[in-house]
């Protein structure tokens, strides 16, 4: 049989390749890990940029893991399990559910690794009510973006004006505030009336078909905000299929490269700029802190700005 | 008794392949990083592997069949969402676990029906169920995750019999009945029929149409047992649970061994392919492997595994000639 006698020592001298590569973990540096709500998309990598140079200046070993899915809580929790096995000395967690993430949160504090929280909280009654402890916040508040989001379409529009909502996944604590900020922005101003709040999941193929559908029902709409900038650039691209690019101002939030482009070429309105590369080194300082024993302040704002 | 035939069984016969394929896994793990081979982790392994195993059982039913159950990942949010949804209402925990149960097997069963009675083929009828009941899903939970639910339902999946965690204990009890299901009773016996031959297996008398509609509905709920898991372990029911779980499922079934043209295959392959691939993620996150390059392993790994399984099977079969 030449196929078997091919494929079984092949698989084990990349297996035996594989065992001597064991560096990482021979590696004397303290080991931090990064556990991010996905990695295909832009806000997270540059978290991890952020991250990685200041893990290369304070000598940490970074570990970075994310599920393949930005739904998908289980796996990160698997994710979680498995890190505190490889004994990482802090866990900085962009958590993919608030409250589903607490029990792995417990699972970190039993095993005496401290918690970070990263650009979204952890819900705080299911943290106490579970007995559970985060040794820090750090990120943006995602209300307040909102807020900058809404008044900027206000504005721009004169208070006149149908929009259309993008939301998140439903139920996920960083969509809903900004979604609760941006709402509350346009109940000051009478005019602006949301005539469509659809979830698109905070993906770009579901946010194109979303605006798609949106565009059909409600044809008149002048203004659309997007609880992210994947979905923002996925309902522009929607709108350009449609051959309505300029009538209708799009709003996004995280102020990723494309969005700016976007911006810069007068295809997008605005978006709101929440700094990743800040809220990564800040976690793996945060981390270094941790580690040297000191203490650190339970709450740590990252500044949050409109980009038009 | 069972046990030793078994195990005479695995080494023998058709997992030879497979349980190679995770004790070779598992050495290179041991020798690459120090954290696998501890006591804790090899017990979270355990716990990871059972969210997809205890689906994986219902699926290897229908592909010994011949057929394919694309739903039961939306069946897991359904059931997760009736169970949340009952115990929000003030159920009890064993009521609302049974509503959920029984709506999964439900489910199921009209896929059974769409099947067997609608002559649909079995990759739309239940590809048509995944979109309804994430639909049914999303509907009764408007969309929302519940959570917080009393101590005796989170102790399925906190709560431990000697040690072994909650959810492993169920998961070794659902493959032993499984097991005993497939080998020891005549509906077993039906199933690899049906799987080998359908036609010949009507002419012989078998209610054909009745024996396939039960496959469908034990593979509902175990769809159904891996939502109970899952709302335990999160302590949250949530629509948009389960997402892609059918696959992961039938990649279990396949790397066990069992053909996807039906008739043969067995459980215990497929508890060894939901292992190697709770194995290979574990080992993956341990040794800190970029997220990336994770997804390229675990295809590359099942494409291996069903390789080196398809080599040794050709191999026994030229032998027995």
């Amino acid at each position: 049989m030449p196929t078997i006698r091919r494929v079984v020592p092949a698989l084990c001298v990349a297996l035996l390749a594989a065992a001597c590569n064991r560096g990482g973990d021979a590696s004397a540096k303290p080991t931090v890990a990064l556990v991010v709500k996905t990695l295909n998309n832009q806000f997270f990598i540059d978290m991890e940029a952020g991250a990685k140079a200041a893990a290369d200046s304070l000598g940490l070993e970074l570990v970075v893991q994310a599920p393949e899915r930005e739904i998908d809580v289980e796996r990160q929790m698997q994710i979680v399990e498995n890190l505190i096995q490889r004994k990482v000395k802090v866990l900085l967690l962009v958590p993919n559910g608030s409250k589903e993430i607490v029990p792995a949160v417990l699972k970190a504090n039993a095993a005496g690794i401290p918690v970070v929280a990263v650009d979204t909280r952890i819900d705080a009654a299911t943290l106490a009510a579970a007995g559970a402890t985060v040794a820090s916040f750090i990120g943006s508040d995602n209300e307040d973006g909102g807020r900058m989001a809404g008044a900027f379409l206000v504005e721009k529009l004169g208070g006149n004006a149908l929009v259309a909502v993008l939301e998140g996944v439903p139920g996920h604590e960083t969509a809903d505030a900004r979604l609760r900020g941006f709402r509350t922005a346009l109940a000051s101003a009478p005019g602006m009336k949301i005539v469509a709040s659809q979830p698109a999941n905070m993906e770009r193929d579901q946010a194109f078909n979303v605006t798609q559908n949106i565009l059909q029902s409600n044809p008149g709409i002048t203004a659309l905000f997007a609880c992210n900038d994947v979905m923002a650039l996925g309902a522009l691209a929607a709108i350009a299929a449609a051959k309505r690019t300029g009538s209708i101002t799009v709003v996004g939030f995280d102020a990723q490269d494309d969005a700016r482009k976007a911006i810069a070429q007068h295809r997008m309105g605005a978006t709101i700029a929440q700094n990743p590369r800040e809220m990564g080194r800040m976690a793996v300082i945060t981390a270094s802190r941790l580690i040297r024993g000191e203490r650190v302040p339970a709450e740590q704002p990252v500044a949050i700005s409109l980009v038009r | 008794m069972i046990a030793r035939r078994t195990l005479r069984r695995i080494i023998a016969g058709r997992e030879a392949g497979t349980t190679l394929g995770l004790l070779v896994l598992c050495i290179a793990l041991w020798i690459a990083t120090p954290f696998f081979a501890t006591a804790a982790n090899l017990s979270n392994v355990a716990e990871q592997s059972a969210i997809v195993g205890v689906i994986a059982i219902g699926m290897t039913f229908v592909i010994l069949t011949g057929g394919i159950d694309l739903s039961v990942g939306s069946l897991v949010a359904l059931a997760g969402v009736v169970i949340g949804g009952a115990l929000q209402r003030g159920w009890p925990v064993s009521g609302a676990v049974g509503a959920g149960l029984l709506a999964g097997v439900a489910a199921g069963a009209v896929n059974g029906l769409m099947i067997t009675r609608g002559r649909l083929p079995p990759f739309i009828a239940t590809l048509g169920m995944m979109s309804v009941a994430r639909g049914g899903a999303l509907m009764l939970s408007d969309g929302r995750p519940i959570s917080g639910f009393p101590d005796p339902l989170r102790v399925i999946a906190t709560g431990n019999l000697l040690g072994v965690p909650a959810p492993v204990v169920l998961l070794l009890a659902l493959y032993f009945v499984a097991y005993l299901v497939l080998t020891r009773t005549v509906v077993g016996r039906y199933i690899y029929a049906i799987g080998g031959n359908e036609e010949a297996t009507v002419l012989a008398g078998v209610d054909v149409r009745f024996h396939k509609t039960v496959v469908y509905a034990i593979s509902g709920l175990s769809a159904a047992v891996c939502a109970v898991l899952l709302v335990a372990r999160l302590d949250s029911a949530q629509p948009i649970a389960g997402i892609g779980y059918e696959l992961d499922a039938i990649a279990a079934v396949v790397i066990g061994g069992t053909s996807l043209l039906g008739g043969s295959g067995s459980v215990i392959g497929t508890l060894i392919g939901a292992l190697i691939m709770s194995v290979l993620r574990n080992g993956l996150n341990l040794l800190g492997v970029s997220s990336y390059l994770q997804q390229v392993a675990i295809g590359a790994v099942i494409i291996v595994a069903v390789l080196i399984d398809m080599a040794l099977r050709r191999r026994v079969q030229r032998s027995i000639r």
